[in-house]
């Protein structure tokens, strides 16, 4: 299943030149850690006896066309699309809270024939675009115009917050944080004055404490757990815990693949999504954990080299939001494994099973690849 | 690198080192906190990710038989199946399942609101333990629950657990006890005694039965057993995987220990007769082997089903049980006062002849009454007995004879003896609970008495009321050193052996001391006694028996003040009619057994008590006789048929208890589980 690149000469480049700059590394680094998924996932399924691998790996594989779609489409296109797939995810994300599917308390889905997906997870895409569209502007591009200030940013951030809000409502802590995350670091990069950022934190900090009460039970819990982990082992800290017993009792070189027994015997909760890193970390130790974030840390190096080379604004603005996007993913979601961080509904990039979780990361990487491709301005 | 003229690339490519930094700096915080979790505190996890899917089952150690002398099984316990449920895994639908296990197992009221309220009020840990739902199902209910299993949402769990199992009910209950579930208060402080006293005993764990009353409270040590563990590979529900290689082979299994056997030195025979020929709704039939003083039968009413008692029980029954006024969980033998009436003349008598009040041959004349500073004592006969001795006075039950012994000797000199006789203390049965009864001085009756000591209460002390109280175990001890001149020390377990019959530990015959009276003192009573059954104008001579001289005496127990008519018992309300006593042993010219039966609030003695004492004494010469001719039988087996039963065994005598020689027969006839 190897990139076709040869459409890239509908761009009017050499077709030569295209293949040359083509990250190759962004796709290796990718498929690697596919492969890791796959693999580990096929242990993870074990105890339920579904295999559940050759699903996560037939996304993949659609994936995989998708992202090739959309690496031979004009990455300029989206920028003329941005404002029009945001307005259509705000809607979608409306439709969803007013009449979705809701699984486990929670109203996520929406049902398109036999298929369902959570739009909720194309919020992100939607957010990177429009904030790359949005600093892409000539005014906005200005190179006399300085760190912005508290009027710079109040639209920007509002474009992100609709969304993430929304998500929210959902409710869906993880995503909404993620969708959060990515605007703030995009933003963040648009340049935003040291004193703005000040009062921005103030803000955030007292607002978190006024939200603290709307906060849904379990989401508060879950974050008074994370404050003291070892205070209801058997309740909310359920989680927290048995991942780390089994992140922990994989030590130097791990139990080996499909000797796990945190795994074998489920005690991990959601261990095929949010906690799938416990699984590796158990089954391959120290060592394979060490080789996993090596990974991720390289795709993430790649996307910074990408956006540091993009030949325009908007491509530098796509390629930081789709990079802090793995980032934020792998960190939150290990964090959380690890026990540095409360635990919510973060899934890890292309290792945790999900359709259009996995789709959505190969977007976002395709659009990274994309704009990393075109380095030169024709 | 050529970027769009418009963009600020310094500022951007100095953001976005950042950014990267920033993304090192956080992949480094979770390699540093995996290098914690995984080489640093790796160990531990790894020993919590163990504990995490090795359970521990108990296996449940087989307790104790209890086996009476002849190796017949009284006790034993029977594989059975309790209920349980485990609220963590039903969480919100536990009401349904409550409501289905109610209708699967056909729940009382009392039994589902039970568990509802159990359910309402458990909280963190206590809802990951299992709740007792419902103990020892039948067979039909274990298969539907099996059934059911899936619909109960995995949070339903059917455990064996052997079930004590009291083969005869209430028969001897009060001295074999019962077992049930350790309170969660009870289980802490148990286990901190035996932590305290450092012996190898296995903790208790909750849902783990101890002895409560009687022998099995008492050999609770000897009867448990150590429990084995069976581990076992379970998934984070708890529910056991094949996947048993976790666990290295040797560390799977480690079997149980049983528990030890009593061997009682109660004859079953003897014990099934008097519970059958007893009449009483309540009272107690003692009987003791005079030479070595075991006791051989204890009967006792009323009592509680033990088998109900261990966890069978509902609320509304045992309320009923603690609401009886007969109060059936009352051990009387040892643990209720009564007046001994004229059974306690033997003392007055005793004190009196030792004391020089009164001559070998000394008499007494009884018109009818007794007068003493203006108030008249009534003896039993209204028209007198005429000039009596004290032959005749004891046969006869006269009590003018001793109300004039007392008013000579005064209530000191009574009392004095009969604490030499043992009376006013505990006998020392080794059982939980005994009282020690009451012997009064004149210092008694100053401390406790509103008007002090009186002249007059030695009257009534003499003929056995007034504060005269005794325990019937008490008069059992007493006629048996009257019999034979040796004040026992009651037992009632001959030997505890281990499962293979073995034996641990012997108890040997006690003596606490001898009769403190000169032979013509003993003499001069025995024949008071013999008297009594014997002569023709002894209060129990209907129950003579041809070939076997018995002695003993008739006691009837005013509870009440007598009124100025005599009144026949039927015409009296239950509770306020006489306790009738019988005390008795026989052959009286070499004792071998001693029989004490009270029958309370039934009337006389004579009438009530005596018939059945005779029973219990003909029944052992009886048994005594069969016991002798098995034992021919099996020194000559060329002449018993092959499908002659086997012979019952041993000598009655338990001092030589032997090891019967179809012990093994008997034991495994018993029908203890599994072996």
């Amino acid at each position: 299943m190897a990139l076709d690149l040869s459409g890239l000469a509908s761009l009017g480049a050499p077709r030569q030149r295209s293949v040359a700059r083509f990250p190759w590394h962004v796709a290796l680094l990718a498929l690697s850690i596919c492969a890791v998924g796959v693999w580990n996932l096929a242990s993870a399924s074990r105890s339920s006896h579904v295999d559940i691998w050759i699903t996560q790996a037939t996304w993949m594989g659609v994936g995989l066309v998708l992202a090739l779609a959309l690496v031979l489409v004009d990455y300029r296109l989206f920028r003329q699309g941005a404002w029009i797939f945001y307005g259509v995810v705000v809607v979608l994300l409306l439709v969803v809270l007013w009449k979705g599917r809701v699984i486990m308390g929670a109203r996520r889905w929406i049902s398109l024939g036999p298929v369902g997906f959570q739009p909720s997870e194309l919020a992100k895409i939607a957010v990177i675009l429009v904030l790359a569209r949005w600093f892409s502007t000539d005014r906005e591009s200005d190179p006399r115009r300085g760190p912005r200030g508290l009027a710079g940013i109040a639209i920007p951030a509002a474009l992100v917050l609709v969304p993430a809000l929304l998500v929210q409502r959902q409710p869906d802590l993880g995503t909404a944080l993620i969708t959060v995350a990515v605007g703030a670091t995009m933003i963040l990069f648009a340049g935003v004055r040291w004193k703005t950022l000040v009062v921005l934190g103030t803000a955030v900090i007292l607002a978190a404490a006024a939200a603290w009460p709307h906060l849904k039970p379990y989401q508060r819990k879950r974050v008074e757990t994370f404050l003291n982990p070892e205070g209801d082992v058997l309740g909310a800290g359920y989680h927290a815990s048995q991942s780390m017993i089994a992140v922990g009792s994989g030590q130097g070189f791990g139990k080996g693949w499909g000797q796990g027994t945190q795994t074998l015997l489920s005690f991990l909760p959601e261990q095929h999504t949010d906690f799938i890193f416990s699984v590796w970390a158990e089954e391959h130790g120290f060592a394979g954990a060490l080789v996993l974030l090596t990974l991720y840390f390289a795709l993430v190096g790649s996307g910074v080299t990408i956006a540091m080379n993009a030949r325009d604004r908007f491509g530098q603005f796509v390629a930081v939001g789709a990079t802090s996007l793995v980032f934020w993913h792998a960190f939150v979601n290990m964090g959380m494994v690890t026990g540095v961080l409360p635990v919510v509904g973060v899934t890890l990039p292309l290792m945790s099973y999900g359709g259009t979780s996995v789709l959505v990361v190969f977007a976002a990487l395709a659009m990274l690849a994309s704009v990393g491709t075109k380095r030169f301005a024709n | 690198m050529a970027l769009t003229p418009s963009t600020p690339r310094g500022d951007g490519a100095t953001r976005l080192l950042w950014m990267a930094g920033f993304a090192a700096l956080a992949f480094l915080v979770l390699l540093s906190r995996l290098y914690q979790l995984q080489v640093l505190r790796g160990e531990e996890y790894r020993v919590k990710a163990e504990e995490n899917f090795v359970k521990e089952l108990r296996v449940p150690a087989d307790r104790g038989l209890v086996l009476d002398r002849n190796r017949r099984v009284l006790v034993d316990s029977r594989p059975s199946y309790d209920v349980v449920l485990i609220p963590y895994f039903c969480g919100k639908g536990c009401d349904e399942v409550v409501t289905r296990l109610a209708t699967l197992l056909s729940f009382s009221f009392d039994e589902e609101e039970r568990v509802r309220e159990h359910l309402r009020t458990a909280r963190g840990l206590v809802r990951f333990r299992p709740f007792t739902v419902k103990v020892d199902i039948s067979r039909d209910e274990l298969d539907v629950v099996e059934a059911n299993r899936i619909e109960l949402s995995g949070a339903v769990d059917v455990l064996p657990t052997p079930h004590r199992s009291y083969r005869h009910g209430i028969w001897a209950s009060h001295l074999l006890g019962y077992m049930n579930e350790v309170g969660a208060e009870e289980l802490v402080r148990l286990n901190a005694e035996i932590e305290k006293a450092g012996d190898d005993v296995q903790p208790y764990q909750a849902r783990d039965f101890v002895g409560r009353r009687g022998l099995e409270k008492r050999y609770e040590k000897d009867l448990r057993g150590v429990d084995g563990i069976q581990r076992v590979v379970v998934d984070a529900r708890g529910n056991a995987k094949r996947e048993s290689d976790l666990i290295p082979e040797s560390q799977r299994f480690e079997p149980s220990t049983p528990g030890n056997n009593l061997v009682l030195s109660i004859d079953w025979r003897l014990q099934e007769f008097a519970e059958k020929t007893f009449p009483a709704t309540a009272g107690a039939v003692l009987a003791l082997d005079a030479r070595t003083g075991f006791l051989l039968a204890l009967v006792d009413r009323p009592a509680v089903d033990p088998n109900k008692m261990a966890g069978r029980i509902s609320r509304a029954e045992l309320a009923a049980i603690r609401a009886d006024p007969l109060q059936p969980e009352l051990f009387r033998a040892i643990q209720q006062h009564y007046h001994p009436g004229s059974t306690f003349k033997v003392v007055t008598a005793i004190a009196a002849l030792e004391e020089g009040v009164l001559r070998p041959g000394g008499t007494v004349y009884c018109p009818g009454r007794y007068t003493l500073g203006g108030h008249t004592w009534r003896c039993d006969k209204d028209s007198g007995h005429g000039q009596v001795d004290l032959e005749h006075a004891l046969g006869a039950s006269c009590d003018v004879f001793f109300y004039a012994l007392s008013d000579r000797m005064g209530t000191d000199k009574i009392a004095r003896w009969g604490s030499l006789l043992g009376l006013g203390k505990p006998t020392g049965l080794d059982l939980q609970g005994e009282i020690p009864g009451v012997m009064p001085d004149e210092a008694w009756h100053d401390a406790h008495q509103p008007g002090g000591h009186q002249h007059g209460m030695s009257l009534n002390i003499s003929i056995g009321q007034g504060d005269v109280n005794v325990t019937p175990l008490q008069q059992l001890v007493l006629y048996g050193a009257l019999a034979t001149g040796k004040i026992w020390r009651p037992q009632a377990v001959l030997r505890i052996e281990d499962p293979k019959g073995d034996v641990l530990k012997e108890f040997a015959p006690d003596v606490r001391g001898t009769l403190p009276v000169k032979p013509e003192t003993r003499d001069a009573v025995m024949k008071g006694l013999l008297a009594a059954v014997n002569q023709p104008f002894g209060t129990a001579y209907g129950m003579r028996m041809k070939d076997v001289v018995m002695a003993g005496k008739t006691g009837t127990a005013q509870v009440v003040k007598l009124g100025l008519k005599r009144l026949k018992a039927s015409q009296v309300s239950y509770f306020q009619r006489d306790h009738a006593w019988f005390a008795a042993f026989a052959p009286a010219e070499d004792p071998e057994i001693v029989v004490v039966v009270l029958n309370e609030h039934s009337g006389f003695g004579s009438s009530n008590a005596a018939p059945t004492a005779t029973a219990v004494v003909r029944k052992w010469l009886e048994l005594k006789e069969e016991d002798a001719r098995a034992r021919e039988g099996v020194q000559r087996p060329a002449v018993s048929p092959p499908s002659a039963p086997p012979p019952p065994a041993p000598p009655p005598s338990p001092a030589r208890a032997q090891k019967p020689a179809r012990a093994g027969a008997a034991f495994t006839d018993g029908g203890r589980r599994g072996a």
